[in-house]
């Protein structure tokens, strides 16, 4: 406990220091305050310890949502470590800022944000280690190696890093920790499966909504459908008499349910007779009208042969996350305890230290394993519920998000409309492109004068950004407004080439200025047999995006058959820079490749009267077995920074497949879903 | 109110449940089997499937007054003793994603290979759509099943 202490008013000290000046610090104080036994674990700082058994435990403080972060940042501390991966375990650390520093999950940032310092955080534990040995065999750590968990002799002389634990925690700390070359790699791009996979497929992973704890009561809550509006009067005497339910009340974002059990809070729930007050009336059709009327000037573009336009319409669409939003919430006088999922939990722990009046090491705030996040679950609202609810109860509470909850109460990824024009010379080639990127409600508006998301070489090329006023609750949805902004620019580009009388592969070659992407859009149009012959009714779709530190390409193949589209085979290539793990990789690309699908051909959230008209998975559709392609994917590595892989292999696709619709049917899709009755 | 005996996992439990209380929070909030889970509550999504008397079903549409005296059998039970093949099948494909709908893809994906020993892919299909994957894993459960319906056999 001292330890802690010193390590918080350490880093409070320094302030939002680097991890490097962390990893040194931590390890002095840990180094000065414990007297070695034979038994001491050796924990050099926060993120790592080594068990008298060998066992190296590394601390992950980005969550896991499926992205497989646990396995990826562990591999990691491992390589540098020259870990035996066997004996790797993890740890999820709780919501502490204080001691870890930023731990928003996002953005595909996780591995990107963290390897310098999760890599000096091996390496330095090794050359403790080595230097232990050395010590005690009398050599110079020069003349010794690693492998495996072990440190080898020159002589022969072989100790696992468990029998070193107590000796290395006397070893200083090195100032300077030479990390490997690529081409040393042992751990580091080798496919390794997820480290939770035993305990997801025997049902012993913990996820928020599974926390039980002694005396708890669950909880729900009855929300407004119309955005905006609050409870009025609430009538709960039916609710209260529905076995098991314990108390009604309103809460800041509607009424809570507390009852014995989760049925019983349901069904207080269903019984509740709620007078809202009014809130505004938007709905899709008037939202999609505003964002028409205020798309209307275009950015200025020089004049060419041939002036190209198109508007693609854009769907709100939900996370809907396949474990809703929950969170255990104790709150007592002078403490708080929370357990939940979140992609921010150092952020939870200042809000609900906000919330309650404490300081921020008085809140505990325990991150499970997420069941999906994609974007949901940073803005922790759900745990300021519980916590509200359980401050009321005076006990442990579980507020659970029933799915219509979730899909009526989302943070959207917005609805856009995006105005492209360009225009082409005699030759085809564009001079000038230009794309209004509207959204309701805006997400701050500005011009792009040199244009980030264009990997395209246009002379004079700009986005221009707005919004209109919008009562729906917005956020960031998997890989956020390249979701909107790449969908659209890689239609128009087909339509571009269309227009320019070329293929649309060719086309992109012919104008792409981004090497790494070119490489990867040669390649997947090689390996998915770009131009070949399909049967009447099917085409190809290509499309690519750089982001997120990678790069990937698309090629896909679908057949329009009785009213409906289906995809039959997608081609992915995929350049991550240094790819950490194969296997995480192929997972990612798969999973974007699967919503590229459901939101190109089911997804879409409609608001009427101001409320979400989607309720629930039957209404809100997404994919199933039977939608999946055959699919091919190809990593094809270009060497140097690790690049992320959680948003990546999600924005071509759907434009991808729309390209492959225009093939099969000779008409350009405009909006999303796509509906062939909607086709231009 | 009443009292329900239901044999779970080969034990039986003794609970205090509202007759339609559906399964699912039966095994969840009074059982502590957690390992099921809750993905829609209507009958949509699968995540709540397991087995009883070995059949496939969805326990949030199952009432507790309707178990009676049949065998329920969740994920925590099914390789209690040793890993059934699909889950072996699970980890060596590296199915899971978030993880949160995959026991009720075992758990379906078990009740279908003791009625169809040899799938196809039109099968597998055919038999997976009830259960929804939001993380799209759907390419590995498919091979993961094949793995261990050769494995079965
Ligand atoms: S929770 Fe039962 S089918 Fe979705
Ligand atoms: S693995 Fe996340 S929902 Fe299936």
């Amino acid at each position: 406990m001292k330890t802690e202490v010193s390590r918080r008013s350490f880093l409070q000290l320094v302030g939002g220091v680097g991890a490097s000046f962390m990893l040194g610090g931590f390890a002095t104080l840990a180094c000065a305050d414990e007297s070695a036994s034979a038994q001491d674990p050796f924990a050099p700082n926060v993120f790592l310890k080594i068990d008298p058994d060998g066992v190296c435990t590394v601390s992950i403080t980005r969550s896991d949502m499926g992205q497989g972060v646990r396995t990826t940042l562990a591999m990691l501390v491992a390589e540098e470590l020259d870990a035996d991966w066997s004996m790797v375990k993890v740890t999820q650390a709780p919501g502490d800022r204080a001691t870890y520093g930023g731990m928003g999950t996002g953005g595909s940032s996780s591995v990107r944000g963290t390897n310098q310092q999760l890599r000096r955080v091996g390496a330095s534990a090794r050359a403790m280690l080595v230097a232990a040995a050395a010590k005690q065999w009398g050599v110079e750590p020069s003349a010794c190696r690693t492998e495996a968990g072990k440190v080898l002799g020159p002589s022969g002389q072989s100790l696992g890093y468990g029998a070193l634990t107590t000796a290395a925690k006397a070893i200083p700390i090195p100032t300077d920790v030479k990390l490997k070359e690529r081409s040393e790699y042992k751990i580091i791009g080798k496919p390794q499966n997820r480290l939770d996979n035993l305990d997801v497929v025997t049902g012993k992973a913990v996820y928020g909504a599974d926390v039980r704890r002694e005396g708890m009561l669950y909880a729900v809550c009855l929300r407004p459908s119309v955005f905006g509006s609050k409870s009025e009067t609430i009538d709960d005497a039916k609710a209260r008499a529905v076995p098991g339910v314990v108390d009604v009340f309103a809460i800041s974002s509607g009424v809570a349910v507390v009852a014995s059990n989760t049925w019983a809070a349901l069904k207080g729930r269903e019984a509740l007779e709620v007078k809202w007050t009014e809130g505004p009336k938007h709905s899709t059709a008037s939202l999609r009208e505003a964002l028409k009327a205020a798309a209307k000037d275009h950015n200025a573009m020089p004049g060419g042969a041939k002036r190209v336009t198109a508007n693609y319409e854009l769907p709100y669409l939900a996370h809907a996350t396949m474990e809703t939003l929950n969170a255990v919430a104790d709150v007592r006088d002078d403490r708080v305890e929370v357990w939940t999922g979140s992609q921010s939990p150092d952020s939870a722990q200042n809000n609900v230290a906000r919330a309650t009046g404490l300081t921020a090491d008085k809140v505990e705030i325990h991150n499970l394993l997420l069941g999906g996040g994609f974007g949901r679950k940073f803005s922790n609202e759900w745990i300021g519920e519980a916590v509200e609810i359980s401050k009321r109860m005076k006990k442990p509470v579980q507020l659970l998000w029933s799915r219509e909850c979730d899909i009526q109460h989302d943070l959207y990824r917005p609805m856009s409309e995006h105005v492209l024009s360009a225009t082409l010379d005699a030759e085809g080639k564009p001079l000038g492109f230009s794309h209004q990127y509207l959204q309701a409600p805006g997400r701050g508006s500005g011009d792009y004068g040199t244009n980030t998301y264009l990997p395209y070489e246009v002379p004079s090329a700009g986005l221009r950004s707005a919004g209109v006023p919008s009562s729906v609750p917005t956020g960031a949805w998997r890989s956020v407004e390249h979701s909107q902004i790449i969908v659209a620019n890689e239609c128009f580009i087909d339509e571009l080439a269309h227009a320019a009388g070329k293929d649309p592969f060719e086309f992109r070659k012919s104008i792409l200025k981004n090497e790494r992407l070119l490489k990867v859009l040669i390649s997947a149009a090689e390996k998915g047999q770009w131009g070949k012959t399909l049967p009447k009714g099917s085409g190809q779709g290509i499309a690519c995006f750089e982001g997120y530190g990678s790069r990937i390409a698309h090629v896909v193949e679908v057949t329009v058959k009785d009213d409906t589209i289906k995809v039959d085979r997608m081609v992915a290539v995929v350049d991550a820079g240094t790819t950490i793990n194969p296997r995480g990789v192929e997972a990612q690309i798969q999973g974007g490749f699967m919503d590229g699908i459901a939101t190109a051909l089911y997804a879409e959230i409609n608001i009427d009267g101001g409320a979400v008209e989607e309720s629930n998975w039957s209404d809100y559709g997404w994919t199933r077995m039977s939608d999946t392609p055959k699919m091919e994917i190809f990593i094809e590595d270009s060497g140097g920074a690790f690049g992320g892989m959680g948003e990546v292999g999600y924005p071509s696709v759907p434009a991808a497949i729309a390209n492959a619709v225009f093939a099969a049917t000779g008409k350009q899709v405009r909006k999303f879903p796509i509906r062939l009755s909607e086709l231009v | 109110m009443a009292t329900y005996k239901i044999k779970v996992n080969g034990i039986t439990k003794t609970v205090e449940a509202e007759a339609e209380m559906p399964l699912l929070w039966a095994l969840r909030d009074l059982m502590g089997l957690t390992g099921t889970k809750y993905g829609c509550g209507i009958g949509s999504c699968g995540s709540c499937t397991v087995m009883l008397n070995g059949e496939s079903v969805r326990s949030c549409q199952t009432a507790i007054s309707d178990v009676g005296d049949k065998d329920v059998l969740t994920i925590e039970g099914l390789g209690a003793r040793e890993l059934h093949p699909l889950q072996k099948a699970w980890v060596e494909h590296d199915v899971p994603q978030c993880g949160f709908c995959q026991a009720g893809q075992i758990m379906a994906a078990a009740a279908f290979l003791k009625e169809t020993p040899n799938p196809t892919d039109a099968q597998i299909d055919e038999a997976m759509n009830a259960i929804l994957c939001r993380c799209g894993t759907y390419p590995r459960i498919r091979e993961a099943i094949k793995a261990a319906a050769k494995e079965m056999k």
